[in-house]
């Protein structure tokens, strides 16, 4: 074994290095560092320089363009010069009868990406640390990561080809199978699983990379220590591999909760028709239908706001359940 | 959690940088007396290559107007993106092409954006629009905000595959009765004599209401008005007339008898001359241009028999004789003067003459056909295209430049000659079919008129009517259910739209 | 020890575990296999098959009309060099951000996570960002790619992540070393994050390989324009049923065998890209090794 000071390999238990020190840390400690945090602060002030002015210039000087979900918003007359509406916009949105079922459609969606999309990527990733011929491993990454490039327009396309009522390859073989008459693409209840194996299809392997760079972080002499304690392939997946990616886990899911409301307007879109529009329609398609008309620009941000403020509050309440079960948390 | 000084703190560092950029809003002005030097037009690019600046084309069409030329190609597909945010700066070309009646384009010309042309174009012989139905409809509640972009008014079609009509000695469908039971002899008969499974009608999926579909098409010809009905003087929807119920119901009774493409609810419209040309159907209701694409497709697979593979007809009578034919708007979008850059009098003269120029014969060949004896001969009154490398750079370029046409004076250019006899053949039909159906043409009396709260919800509005017709068509709902979903459509915030139009229509 | 009893275990772990990523990999891989393969096919061909995986008829015509217009070398080149500094640019500024924001001890780091956190969430839209990069004078220029996307939010909060994850021992121990902050991260941190600078290199390049979006509002000249400019044009094909290809007869669909093809070669590029980054993919590094 090699031998190092670090503790972390003392242990198969890796650093689950939170950010802070664990509660019971010596106060002394963090009072001393105190001096040496003005001391050396300035260099990272530095490092941090660059950054902050792009999200002043970038992100925070373009904010303003927020009140244009409180006006009736014109290119030709700017942000001085349409009329201001304050809630209408809002109001319209809550008060138009399809509120209710776009609301109901769009959280079912949002619910099965956490619960399928978002893992996943993970047990692929975990599926992958386990192989143990390189060749293979590569062959299979990169393959799994191809269908990441193609736009939802072909993908779409393809499924079209491959689910077409009667002559599909894969209806031909449903049907052969499980006897009927299926129609994948109008029927109202296949139209949920269906974007759920787009969604996974083409996320998958591209959502294992991050995961797998996780991997890669950890310490290899984490696994050197647990197989002289005798620990065998699960006892290692357990022990050091799983603890090793929880924090990416956890942050990857906060930050996926803050999309929460997001369900993807191209992908649901090229898959609507009239037969399965009452289970289709989500927020991000009827701003699509809305945007055809008046005052949209001022309507689509309304919308764009109303889930933004709906994913901070889900962002916050994830952060702060991690922070009070995990040590991971945003802040 | 956030505290309150955190947002005020970001809101703070957002204000700071307000003025910074807010004083780009609102459309800087020009100044008014300064001459224009340089015509900048921003124009949507439907090829895939942009026009060279320097190229052939260009610097042709710069020395007839006399005037070097700025243009800002977009990519059609975001096209309306990016005139909201030249809109929003003060960047503003001369001439701003729209590809639409949109409702940005009828707020911003209220608001004064745009010149109202209704009284200066007359002064410009070659901007004079020639066909006044075309004029009224492209105009916006009665005013000329600007010039609209010539189309074929009439480009409705029906596709046949010939060699199956042959192999069942049928004629061609006159009728709707004729048309139905081609589809039933197509479906039942084995037009194909192979055995195989046949339908008749190829319908895909189609999104929208009232844009010259499958449906409007067989609504058309039953009687069903071109999206508003005009009686005693006052406008109401066409879906809520008993005519549309009746047309669907005998699309109905085809769709339950198998004599339509059992998928036409989910079928992807990219695939729409698949199944025709592999022999599953042999009808499709669609623009004439579909006819010789088929033609193309069957050519490229058998460059020698492919002749006796397509014909077409124009529009069907009803039963009893009658001739409805659907026409399109006649137009596609427009060419608009922003006040922004065009500030004055003058300088809106200088426009206005260069693109005047551009609707004269010369300028309409410059613009759809290119430079003559360099990339097209002309044969008789039809252009001939010249194969050469320098040839094709200009053919890629007039398919750009055409955008920037108007035509609005009637079209002047040459047409293509088609390659070979069967598509000369089959393009003479065509044309002399929607010559003879233009004078049956059911017009849209509603489509001058913009009334707000369609402007708000019309999309969908019209997706009720587009949602409960398929429904219908697809057996999901009976006959009193598709009335009590139309009726949906007045009281969801439709009878406010037929008030308004109403008003508008009156006072038009 | 029970060495033995695993192995056994582990035969069929691994014999499954391979069997259903070779499962995935050839779902992924084939409908893939199917775009190349139209790309080469002629029109009657690809209307008349609906699935293949090698054309009967194989033509290289479509390749040929792409490669007869400058159009695709020069927006391929140009697209190729704004990937490159944009990446660099991009990952940099990301590192530098992220690194003293996993300091537990810098002052108002809690302040500037949530103020990137609601940069995130909230954007001002694409009106008033268009404007700013007016008013900075980028309009044209190809820095107008690449700066408005510097930091994407999400990235930076994952970087950070990954840097807390690091022991923080050895940033301790080389302080007590006497090096400054930079050459920590330098020295130490930079070595041992190279999984983490690959994935997000990776992140980066292929965001502004992809970006649409920029392009379209920031660039007007277009000798300057990117490859997906190009790829746009020709796979967004005309809805019949939208109002563009119902009245604009002027309009010709591109064919089928283009759009496949234009595909094929606008991805195959990036997608070189990552077997070249996958050996930092590798399982496990060594920390002892690098503090040695």
């Amino acid at each position: 074994m090699v031998m190092t000071n670090s503790p972390a390999a003392a242990s198969p238990v890796p650093l689950q290095t939170g950010q802070e020190p664990a509660p019971g840390a010596s106060s002394t400690r963090r009072k001393r560092s105190l001096l040496k945090r003005l001391r050396r602060s300035p260099m990272l002030y530095l490092m941090l320089l660059p950054g902050v002015v792009y999200f002043a210039v970038f992100k925070y000087a373009p904010m303003y363009g927020i009140t244009i979900a409180f006006q009736d918003y014109l290119p030709f007359l700017g942000m001085q010069g349409s009329p201001w509406v304050g809630l209408d916009h809002f109001e319209r949105l809550f008060s138009g009868p399809d509120f209710g079922r776009l609301l109901s459609n769009t959280l079912i969606l949002a619910f099965l990406n956490v619960v399928i999309a978002f893992p996943a990527p993970i047990i692929v990733a975990l599926m992958l640390n386990e192989l143990r011929k390189q060749m293979l491993k590569k062959f299979i990454q990169t393959a799994i990561y191809i269908p990441h490039f193609l736009s939802w327009a072909i993908v779409s396309g393809l499924t079209y080809l491959l689910f077409a009522l009667d002559i599909g390859p894969i209806t031909v073989l449903f049907n052969e199978l499980f006897g009927g008459r299926v129609n994948f693409l109008a029927d109202p209840d296949w139209f949920r699983p269906l974007i759920m194996a787009q969604t996974l299809w083409k996320g998958t392997g591209w959502g294992t990379i991050i995961y797998l760079a996780a991997l890669a972080g950890v310490d290899k002499q984490l696994y050197e220590a647990a197989m002289i304690d005798g620990a065998g392939r699960f006892q290692q997946l357990r022990h050091v591999t799983i603890p090793a990616i929880i924090p990416t886990v956890i942050i990857m899911l906060i930050l996926n909760i803050g999309n929460f409301l997001d369900t993807g307007f191209e992908q649901i879109y090229m898959l609507t028709n009239s037969l399965n529009r009452d289970v289709a329609d989500v927020f991000d398609t009827y701003v699509y239908f809305m945007g055809i008309t008046n005052g949209a620009y001022s309507y689509s941000t309304a919308i764009g706001l109303f889930k933004s403020i709906v994913g901070l509050i889900l962002i916050l309440g994830a952060n702060w359940l991690a922070k009070k079960f995990t040590e991971s948390s945003l802040f | 959690m956030f505290s309150r000084r955190t947002l005020l703190g970001g809101a703070a560092a957002g204000a700071a940088t307000l003025g910074l950029a807010a004083c780009g809003g609102g459309g800087g002005s020009a100044d008014a007396d300064a001459e224009i030097t340089t015509l900048k037009i921003m124009a949507p690019l439907l090829s895939d290559t942009a026009p060279d600046p320097e190229g052939q084309l260009q610097t042709a069409i710069e020395e007839f107007i006399g005037m070097p030329l700025e243009i800002t190609w977009v990519p059609n597909s975001s096209y309306s993106d990016r005139v909201t945010v030249t809109m929003a700066s003060d960047n503003i070309p001369h001439v701003m092409v729209h590809t639409g009646k949109s409702a940005e384009l009828a707020q911003t010309a209220e608001a004064g954006g745009y010149w109202d042309l209704t009284d200066i174009l007359p002064e410009y012989p070659n901007l004079t629009p020639e066909n006044e139905d075309v004029a009224h409809g492209a105009s916006i509640n009665g005013r000329t905000y600007g010039i609209f972009r010539l189309r074929d008014a009439m480009r409705a079609s029906v596709i046949l595959r010939k060699d199956w009509l042959d192999n069942l000695g049928l004629a061609e469908p006159e009728t709707t009765d004729d048309l139905r039971e081609i589809a039933r002899a197509f479906t039942d008969d084995d037009p194909a004599g192979d055995g195989s499974a046949t339908t008749g009608l190829i319908i895909p999926a189609w999104s929208g209401y009232g844009n010259n579909g499958p449906y409007d098409l067989w609504e058309t010809w039953h009687g069903t008005a071109n999206v508003w009905k005009e009686e005693g003087g006052s406008l109401s929807p066409a879906f809520l007339a008993p005519e549309f119920i009746e047309a669907n119901r005998t699309m109905r009774e085809m769709v339950e008898a198998g004599q339509v493409n059992a998928d036409f609810a989910t079928m992807d419209s990219g695939t729409w001359n698949e199944p025709f040309f592999n022999g599953q159907g042999g009808i499709i209701a669609d623009v004439s241009s579909r006819g010789l694409q088929l033609m193309g497709l069957f050519k490229d697979a058998d460059p020698e028999g492919y002749g006796d593979k397509v014909t077409m007809v124009g529009n069907l009578k009803n039963p009893d004789g009658t001739l409805w034919a659907l026409p399109t708007p006649g137009y596609s979008g427009y060419l608009t003067i922003p006040k922004a850059a065009v500030p004055g009098d003058a300088q809106l003269a200088t426009v206005l003459t260069a693109l005047d120029k551009l609707s004269s014969e010369e300028g309409q060949r410059l613009l759809n056909n290119g430079i003559e004896g360099v990339n097209y001969e002309v044969d008789g009154d039809q252009a001939v295209a010249i194969e050469s490398e320098e040839a094709s750079l200009i053919q890629s370029d007039v398919s750009a430049f055409a955008q920037i046409g108007t035509q609005s004076n009637g079209y002047l250019g040459l047409p293509a000659k088609p390659e070979g006899e069967a598509e000369a053949a089959l393009d003479q039909k065509r044309l002399d079919y929607h010559e003879a159906d233009l004078e049956h043409a059911v017009f849209n009396p509603g489509s001058a008129y913009m009334s707000q709260s369609y402007l708000q919800n019309g999309a969908i509005l019209d997706q009720i009517v587009v949602d409960a017709r398929l429904k219908f068509l697809a057996g999901q709902l009976d006959e009193a259910g598709l009335e009590a979903e139309l009726e949906r459509w007045t009281s969801s915030g439709g009878q406010q739209v037929v008030d308004e139009m109403n008003e508008l229509y009156q006072q038009g | 020890m029970s060495i033995k009893h695993d192995t056994r275990g582990d035969k069929l772990f691994d014999g499954v575990n391979i069997a259903l990523l070779l499962g995935f990999a050839a779902l992924t891989i084939l409908p893939f296999v199917y775009v190349v393969a139209a790309s080469f096919a002629t029109e009657s061909e690809i209307a008349s098959r609906p699935f293949f995986l090698w054309p009967n008829t194989p033509t290289l015509e479509t390749y040929r009309y792409i490669f007869s217009t400058d159009t695709f070398i020069r927006s391929l080149l140009v697209t190729i060099g704004v990937t490159g500094v944009g990446t660099l640019v991009q990952i940099t500024l990301t590192m530098l951000m992220a690194y003293p924001l996993s300091d537990p001890n810098l002052v108002g780091r809690g302040l500037i996570m949530r103020l990137v956190l609601f940069a995130m969430l909230f954007s001002g839209g694409m009106i008033p960002l268009f404007l700013v990069v007016k008013e900075l004078g980028l309009l044209d220029s190809y820095w107008a790619l690449i700066l408005p996307l510097a930091i994407n939010p999400f990235n930076l909060i994952v970087i950070r992540t990954f840097f807390q994850q690091l022991p923080h021992e050895l940033r301790e121990a080389a302080e007590i070393d006497g090096a400054n902050e930079f050459t920590t991260f330098w020295r130490i941190m930079l070595p041992l994050s190279k999984p983490v600078i690959a994935t997000f290199s990776l992140f980066y390049a292929v965001a502004i390989w992809n970006d649409f979006m920029s392009p379209l509002l920031y660039i007007s000249d277009s000798s300057k324009w990117t490859l997906q400019m190009f790829v746009r044009q020709v796979t967004i094909s005309s809805d019949p049923s939208t109002t563009l290809g119902n009245l604009d007869p002027n309009y010709v669909p591109p064919k089928e065998g283009l759009k496949f093809a234009v595909i094929v070669i606008a991805t195959l590029p990036i997608m070189l890209v990552y077997p070249f980054l996958q050996k930092h993919f590798a399982k496990g590094v060594m920390i002892g090794s690098v503090k040695g």
